[in-house]
C-alpha cells in the first residue's frame, strides 16, 4: 500500500501519455452467491445480521435479500441461544443477546437448507483515548486523522476502524496488527483526504485474526493490483460470501479545525 | 574462450590462433555487420535447437521506447517470446513464467533484470557484446531455469586504441571508456549509466514529490589480461541501483550486484580450462519514516558460485565439454527493523546447489550431428531457518528445527538432454530435441508485472524443485545463397511442481509462506515460424508463434486446467531495417499479441454499503489483443577522424493505440446504480531524440 504509491508515482510520470476510458467488457454471468453480514459488540444490542445475494455484473446495484432464513447467535460461555427475528427482508435482529469481552459466539445461519456457521470470541477492549487531525503527510493540503491508543501487552490485537464521514460510513479499509507495534501508545495517522469543516466519527474495533484476514483480502479484492484477484477470505463455512464479526467498540468524532 | 553459444565456425577460427580469440572475433563481427543473426550455415548443421544470437549491432538499430536501446525488449521480438507487458523489460519464453529465465551477464545470475518498475532493463547496451538465448533448449553446462537461458557477454573493450562513447537521451545518459592495458595482451572497459527522471519532479509544485527521488544508475566494468600464451584471465563486474523516495516519508532501492572472475587456460592442443568465480546478489530496502516510528524492510539473495568446465576436442568428430559448478546461496527473507517498533527478524536460509555436466557433440556424418548430453543436478536445503510440517488443509503443523549447516535435505535431479541435426541437402535441415530442466529457486510474485519485492525462495521440504521437460522438432531452410533464411520448430513442454499463490495471500509480510502457497502443474506447446533476411540494403525478420501455455494448480478452479498469464494465442512480430544511404538508416517493427489470460469479476455484492466484485474463477478472461508500429531513424553526423556521431529519433508505438495495461472495474461516478470497467493504457506516441558519439 505505501510501495504503491511510489509505484504510482512512477507510473503517471512515465505514462505522460497514459488515458484512461471506460470499455465495455462481457463478462459471464455467475449464480447468486449468498452474502452474510453481521456484527456483534460490547454495545448494548439489538445486534443485526443480513443476508443478501449477489447479482450480475451489468445489473443495477440492487442486492436481493434473503428472507425467511434461521438466524442463531449462541453466547457459548454465557450459554444463551437468540434466534434472531427478522424486522425487515433480510434484515434480522437479535432480542436478548449482550456482547461481552472474552466470550465464545456462534453463528448458524439456515437459508432455503444452505447452513452458514462461525464461531469467534470477543477480543479485549481497547479504548480510543483521543482524536485529533493534521495536515496530510501526503501534501495537497487535505487533513488525516490521528486515532491515539495504547496497545495492550499481550500480542496478538488486530484493529479495524470504521469512519463515518459527514454522516456516511467510508469504503476506506483501515486495519493495524501489533506485531510490529507491541505494547506502545500508537499515535499513527490514517489515511488523508479530508477537509476543514468535515465532520468525522471514528470507531476503533478490536477484532478477531480471522476478521483481520478478512479486512486484509477485502482490500486486496477492492484494490485489484494482484494479479489474480479473488474473493477475500470469509470466516464463515458453508460457502457465504461476507463475514461475521464479533468485536469491541470505542469511539470519538471530531469536525476537522 | 568464450564458451557461451559459440558456433562451429567461431571455434575451428580459434583452434587455428590457439590463444587469439578475441582478435579472431574480430573480423567475424565485421563479418557480420550486415547480418541480423549469427551465421546461418551453422542454423542449419548445427544440432542446436531454440537458439537465437544477437549481435549488440542489430539491437541499437531497432526503435525502442524513449530511445533507451535495450536488450531485453528486442528479444521480445523473437518467436516464442513473449512481452509480461506494454513498455516492460520481462519476457516469457515458450509459456513459461518471467522467474523461469536464467538471465546471466558474463555467467552471473541477474536477480532482477529491470529498472523503474520493470521499463528498463538493467543491460546498458554499450556494456553488452552480445546476447544468446536458449528457449529451454540450452546445453548441459546451463542449468537452474525452466524456461529459457539468456546469456548476456559484456564487450571485452579495444585492446589496440582507446576510445570514448557515450549517449545523451531523454531518460539517461551514458558514459563507455575503452581501451588497451597492455596492447594486444589486455583491455578495460568501463561503462557507466544514469537516468534523470527524477529532474521533472522537481519542477512539480507538490512539495512533496519536489522532495521525492526516481532514478536508476548502471556500471559496468571488464578487464582482461593475457597472462601468458596459455593463460587468460577476465574479470568483470555489474552494479545497479534503483533510488525511489517520497519526500523522506517512504522510500524503495533495490539494485543488483555481481562479479565474475574467470581464468581461461589452455592446457594442451586439445584440452581448454575455463575456470570462474561467480558472486551475485540482489537486495531491496524499504524505509518508512512517519509519526516517530521508523522502519526499514530488507530482503536479500547472494550467491558465490564456483565453475569449472574442461573442453576437450577428442577427435575431428567429437568434441566433449564436461565440468561442475556449486553455488552456495544465501536468502534473508525480509527483515523488519527500526526504531518505535518490534523489530521481526527471519534467519536467513541457506542452499547449496551442485551440478555436475558432461556433453558431447558428435559429427555422426556429413549429415547428422548430434548434441548429447546429461547434468546431474543436486540441491541441498541448509538447517539454520525454520521450517515447517502442514496439515492436509495448508496450515502449520510443526515447527522443524535444524542445526545451521546441518544438510535437511538433498534433491537429485538427472536433466538428460539431446538434440540432433540431419541435414537433407546443402540448403536444409531436420532437427530434434528433447531437454529436462529443474528449478531450485522460485519467485514469488503476485502482482500484474515485475515488482522489485517478489521474493526469491529456494526449495525445501514442502517447495520442491520444478521439473520441465521439453521435446522440439524444427526445419531450417536459407534461401537465395543464405541471404534469407527460414525455420519452424515446434514443442511441447511438461512442468511439474508450479507454484502459486492461494486466493487471499498476503504476500507482503515475512510470515512463513508455506501456508500461502499452492502447487500443481504446467503444460506449453506451439509453433514457432521465423523467416530472416541478413544481407542487403533491408534486413530484418517476421517472426509468429502460435501458442498455449496451461496451468493446473491443485485447489484452483476445480483443480481443472487453465490458461496461465503467459498464454498468447498468436504473438507477431515484423522488424525492417533500411540502410537508405550512409548517413540515414530507418528501421520499424510491429508487434501483434492475442491478450493474456487475465481473472475479471463475474458478479458483485455488497459489503458495508459499498459494492465488492465477485470472482468465480481464475484467468478465466482475456485481456484485448495487443498491438503496435514503432519507427526510427538514425542519421551519422559527420564523420571527423577521430570523432564520429549520430542522432536517433524514434517514435514508439507511432499509431497512438491505446493498448490496455491493466483493466479495473468500480462503481460507476455517474451513477450510483451501475458498476463499470475501466482501461488504462500506458504509452501512446512517445517520441524521443538522443546523441551519440564515439572518439
Amino acid at each position: 500500500m505505501k510501495t504503491s504509491n511510489i509505484i504510482y508515482i512512477a507510473l503517471l510520470l512515465f505514462a505522460f501519455s497514459a488515458c484512461k476510458k471506460v470499455i465495455q467488457v462481457n463478462l459471464n454471468s455467475s449464480a447468486p452467491h449468498y452474502v452474510v453480514q453481521g456484527n456483534v459488540t460490547n454495545q448494548p444490542g439489538p445486534y443485526l445480521v443480513t443476508i443478501t445475494k449477489s447479482v450480475n455484473f451489468d445489473q443495477d446495484n440492487v442486492f436481493p435479500t434473503v428472507s425467511g432464513a434461521v438466524v442463531v447467535i449462541t453466547d457459548n460461555t454465557a450459554g444463551v441461544a437468540d434466534t434472531l427475528k427478522e424486522t425487515t427482508p433480510g434484515n434480522y435482529y437479535t432480542s436478548i443477546l449482550t456482547g461481552t469481552p472474552g466470550h465464545k459466539y456462534q453463528l448458524y445461519i439456515n437459508a432455503a437448507n444452505n447452513i452458514f456457521t462461525t464461531t469467534c470470541i470477543m477480543p479485549v477492549p481497547v479504548t480510543l483515548d483521543s482524536l485529533y487531525t493534521q495536515l496530510s503527510s501526503f501534501g495537497g493540503n487535505t487533513y488525516q486523522l490521528v486515532p491515539v491508543y495504547t496497545d495492550p501487552v499481550a500480542f496478538g490485537n488486530y484493529y479495524h476502524f470504521a469512519e463515518v464521514k459527514n454522516d456516511t460510513l467510508t469504503d476506506n479499509i483501515s486495519i493495524r496488527n501489533d506485531a510490529l507495534i507491541n505494547g506502545q501508545v500508537i499515535k499513527q495517522p490514517l489515511g488523508g483526504g479530508l477537509q476543514q469543516g468535515d465532520s468525522v466519527a471514528l470507531y476503533l474495533e478490536c477484532i478477531d485474526s480471522a476478521m483481520y484476514q478478512y479486512y486484509y483480502s477485502l482490500e486486496q479484492t477492492e484494490n485489484q493490483n494482484s494479479a489474480t484477484p479473488a474473493n477475500p477470505i470469509s470466516n464463515l463455512s458453508g460457502g457465504a460470501l461476507g463475514y461475521f464479526s464479533v468485536h469491541t467498540l470505542s469511539s470519538k468524532s471530531i469536525i476537522v479545525p | 574462450m568464450d564458451y557461451v553459444g559459440y558456433t562451429e565456425q567461431e571455434l575451428s577460427v580459434t583452434l587455428d590462433k590457439k590463444t587469439g580469440i578475441d582478435i579472431s572475433m574480430e573480423p567475424v563481427a565485421k563479418e557480420l555487420n550486415e547480418v541480423t543473426i549469427s551465421s546461418k550455415a551453422n542454423n542449419i548443421t548445427s544440432a542446436q535447437m531454440g537458439m537465437d544470437k544477437l549481435d549488440i549491432k542489430d539491437i541499437n538499430m531497432i526503435p525502442v521506447l524513449f530511445g533507451e536501446r535495450d536488450v531485453l525488449k528486442t528479444i521480445q521480438l523473437l518467436p516464442g517470446v513473449q512481452s509480461v507487458g506494454d513498455g516492460n523489460s520481462g519476457f516469457y519464453v515458450r509459456g513459461g513464467a518471467a522467474d523461469q529465465n536464467l538471465i546471466l551477464l558474463d555467467e552471473a545470475v541477474v536477480y532482477n533484470p529491470s529498472h523503474l518498475l520493470g521499463f528498463f532493463s538493467t543491460f546498458n547496451s554499450d556494456a553488452i557484446k552480445d546476447v544468446t538465448l536458449y528457449k529451454g533448449t540450452a546445453p548441459a553446462q546451463y542449468g537452474g531455469r525452466l524456461s529459457s537461458v539468456l546469456d548476456v557477454k559484456m564487450n571485452d573493450g579495444d585492446d589496440q586504441n582507446y576510445h570514448v562513447s557515450g549517449g545523451i537521451g531523454l531518460i539517461a545518459s551514458k558514459l563507455d571508456v575503452e581501451g588497451p592495458i597492455e596492447k594486444d595482451d589486455g583491455s578495460f572497459l568501463i561503462t557507466a549509466r544514469r537516468t534523470y527522471a527524477d529532474v521533472f519532479l522537481k519542477l512539480s509544485n507538490d512539495t512533496t514529490l519536489k522532495k521525492s527521488s526516481l532514478y536508476f544508475y548502471d556500471l559496468n566494468a571488464k578487464l582482461n589480461y593475457k597472462l601468458s600464451k596459455k593463460d587468460h584471465l577476465y574479470l568483470s563486474g555489474y552494479s545497479g541501483q534503483d533510488d525511489l523516495g517520497l519526500g523522506g516519508l517512504f522510500g524503495l532501492n533495490y539494485g543488483n550486484e555481481t562479479g565474475t572472475l574467470r581464468w581461461n587456460h589452455i592446457i594442451n592442443d586439445k584440452l581448454f580450462s575455463n575456470t570462474s568465480l561467480i558472486y551475485s546478489d540482489y537486495n531491496y530496502n524499504i524505509n518508512v519514516n512517519a509519526a516517530g516510528i521508523s522502519a526499514n524492510i530488507h530482503s536479500e539473495i547472494r550467491d558465490w558460485n564456483l565453475k569449472e568446465e574442461l573442453e576437450l576436442f577428442a577427435s575431428p568428430t567429437n568434441s566433449l565439454r564436461f565440468g561442475f559448478n556449486s553455488i552456495y546461496h544465501t536468502i534473508e527473507p525480509g527483515n523488519i527493523t527500526g526504531s518505535g517498533i518490534t523489530n521481526s527478524t527471519q534467519p536467513d536460509n541457506h542452499s547449496w546447489e551442485n551440478a555436475v555436466y558432461i556433453d558431447d557433440n558428435w559429427k555422426a556424418s556429413s549429415r547428422l550431428n548430434i548434441d548429447y548430453g546429461i547434468r546431474v543436478s543436486a540441491f541441498s536445503v541448509l538447517g539454520g531457518a525454520n521450517l515447517y510440517d502442514l496439515n492436509p488443509d495448508g496450515t502449520i503443523k510443526d515447527t522443524l528445527h535444524y542445526g545451521s549447516g546441518q544438510i535437511v535435505q538433498t534433491y537429485f535431479i538427472p536433466e538428460p538432454r539431446a538434440s540432433a541435426s540431419y541435414t537433407l541437402n546443402d540448403v536444409s535441415s531436420l532437427k530434434l530435441g528433447y531437454a529436462r530442466n529443474s528449478q531450485y529457486l522460485h519467485l514469488i510474485s503476485n502482482s500484474t508485472t515485475t515488482n522489485p519485492t517478489d521474493k526469491w525462495v529456494g526449495s525445501n521440504n514442502i517447495i520442491k524443485p520444478e521439473i520441465s521437460d521439453q521435446v522440439s522438432l524444427g526445419y531450417f531452410r536459407s534461401l537465395k545463397n543464405d541471404d534469407y533464411e527460414f525455420s519452424v520448430e515446434s514443442y511441447y513442454k511438461y512442468m511439474q511442481n508450479q507454484i502459486d499463490y492461494k486466493d487471499g495471500a498476503n504476500v507482503l509480510d515475512n510470515t512463513p509462506l508455506e501456508p500461502k502457497l499452492l502447487f500443481g502443474d504446467g503444460r506449453a506447446y506451439g509453433l514457432e515460424f521465423s523467416f530472416k533476411k541478413k544481407v542487403g540494403k533491408f534486413t530484418g525478420w517476421v517472426s509468429y508463434t502460435l501458442s498455449r501455455s496451461e496451468l493446473q494448480i491443485q485447489g484452483i478452479n476445480n483443480d481443472d486446467w487453465y490458461a496461465s498469464r503467459q498464454d498468447h494465442t498468436h504473438n507477431l512480430s515484423v522488424v525492417g531495417i533500411y540502410r537508405l544511404n550512409k548517413k540515414w538508416t530507418l528501421s520499424s517493427d510491429f508487434v501483434f499479441y492475442t491478450g493474456g489470460a487475465v481473472t475479471f469479476p463475474s458478479g458483485k455484492y455488497e459489503v458495508n454499503g459499498y459494492p465488492v466484485f465477485l470472482y468465480t474463477e481464475r484467468d478465466g478472461y482475456r485481456m484485448p489483443a495487443y498491438n503496435r508500429l514503432d519507427l526510427s531513424a538514425t542519421k551519422q553526423l559527420k564523420k571527423h577522424k577521430h570523432y564520429s556521431s549520430e542522432l536517433v529519433y524514434s517514435l514508439y508505438n507511432a499509431y497512438g493505440r491505446e493498448n490496455p495495461y491493466i483493466i479495473t472495474f468500480q462503481q460507476d461516478p455517474n451513477d450510483a446504480n451501475k458498476t463499470q470497467a475501466v482501461q488504462y493504457s500506458l504509452f501512446r506516441w512517445v517520441p524521443s531524440i538522443s546523441y551519440n558519439f564515439k572518439f
